[in-house]
């Protein structure tokens, strides 16, 4: 078999394979005959040496397959990038309620000791009778207790949702490309069922004290006020006092 | 030699040559016949099986006189799953040899 005769043989597999890029391949086979006639070879014995276009051009089908994972890959990598931007938006607003949430648990600790403390530093608490000041200051620790482990759980839960939309990127990304693809990873949080129990106690309690302190503290300040709307008569909004 | 069989293991020596420098196809083509008994032109597909998974990119060179030859380089992905399958491989043939040698043990 003559070089021309060889090029076109496998030209011709090659389009019958749909084998992409089949001119690049040409083009190898092109330069081999140059290199080996350089060398002093005949064609014949080049193309003997080669072996059967037919069955060489069959040896580039599953490398046409590669190339179509290839772009598979390609499409996947792609479209989750556009997922990673909402769900990265996403995250986001989910840390900044948790920032939030630790705020609104630091604002309540630090009134509650105010309150219960008698303290009103740059006489930032409005006017309050002692006994109020301690029930109502109780019921805002308890509050702050609440918010606290609210906030603890759901950092968890966003540690474990990330943890689990990670594991979805890769294992998408694996099987576009045919590698191994792990486990799934649920968006909850698993703890120790002690754990669980321990957070479930403490928010059930935290919930009641607070509701409790809170009627009570409402209830003895309508008392000592003599008012329904206490904090009128307390002039607490700025205003002067009725009384 | 069963040529699938012969197929994976060509794939490892391409990239231990291409380890050591680039290559352009035809000098991987000519190493590999002078060592190993294949047809020349098998070479060329695992090549371009290698450079579709990422493990071998392509570059042009000018030459001196000539049209620029097409240099075949390992990607980082191609050293490490080279060093992988190295090692993975020399282990398989390890133990393989032991088997084969023990059956001719069992004859004499």
């Amino acid at each position: 078999m003559m070089r021309s005769e060889f090029l076109s043989k496998l030209a011709v597999e090659l389009k019958k394979n749909s084998v992409p890029d089949a001119d690049e391949i040409i083009n190898e086979y092109e330069q081999h005959f140059a290199f080996k006639m350089a060398d002093g070879y005949s064609e014949e014995e080049i193309a003997a040496k080669l072996g059967n276009p037919a069955e060489l051009a069959s040896q580039f089908e599953s490398a046409g397959e590669d190339r179509k994972s290839g772009g598979r890959r390609a499409t996947t990598a792609i479209g989750l990038g556009f997922i990673d931007i909402f769900a990265g938006a996403f995250f986001i607003l989910l840390m900044a309620w948790e920032i939030i949430m630790a705020a609104f648990s630091i604002c309540n600790a630090v009134a509650a000791v105010c309150l219960v403390g008698g303290l009103s530093p740059w006489s930032i608490l409005p006017h309050l009778p002692r006994l109020s000041g301690v029930v109502f200051g109780l019921s805002l620790a308890a509050l702050s207790v609440l918010s606290a482990t609210g906030c603890i759980y759901f950092a968890l839960f966003i540690r474990q949702l990330m943890r689990s939309y990670s594991r979805f990127h890769q294992n998408a990304l694996a099987a576009a490309s045919g590698r191994p693809i792990l486990p799934s990873l649920g968006i909850y949080p698993r703890l120790p069922a002690k754990t669980n129990r321990r957070i479930r106690t403490l928010a059930l309690f935290s919930v009641a004290l607070f509701t409790a302190c809170f009627v009570l503290g409402m209830i003895i300040s309508m008392i000592s006020s003599g008012s329904l709307e206490f904090w009128h008569t307390w002039g607490w909004f700025g205003y002067k006092p009725f009384i | 030699m069963n040529i699938q069989y012969k197929k994976g293991v060509l794939e490892l020596c391409v990239l231990s040559l291409l380890k050591k420098h680039d290559c352009y196809g035809y000098e991987i083509s000519d190493y590999l016949s002078k060592h190993i008994d294949i047809a020349d032109g098998t070479v060329y597909p695992i090549l371009r099986k290698l450079r579709s998974e990422g493990l071998l990119t392509t570059y042009m060179q000018e030459e001196s006189g000539g049209p620029p030859r097409k240099y075949y380089s390992l990607t980082k992905l191609g050293r490490e799953t080279y060093e992988k399958e190295r090692a993975e491989y020399l282990n398989f043939a390890k133990k393989v040899e032991i088997l084969l040698e023990d059956e001719n043990n069992d004859e004499k």
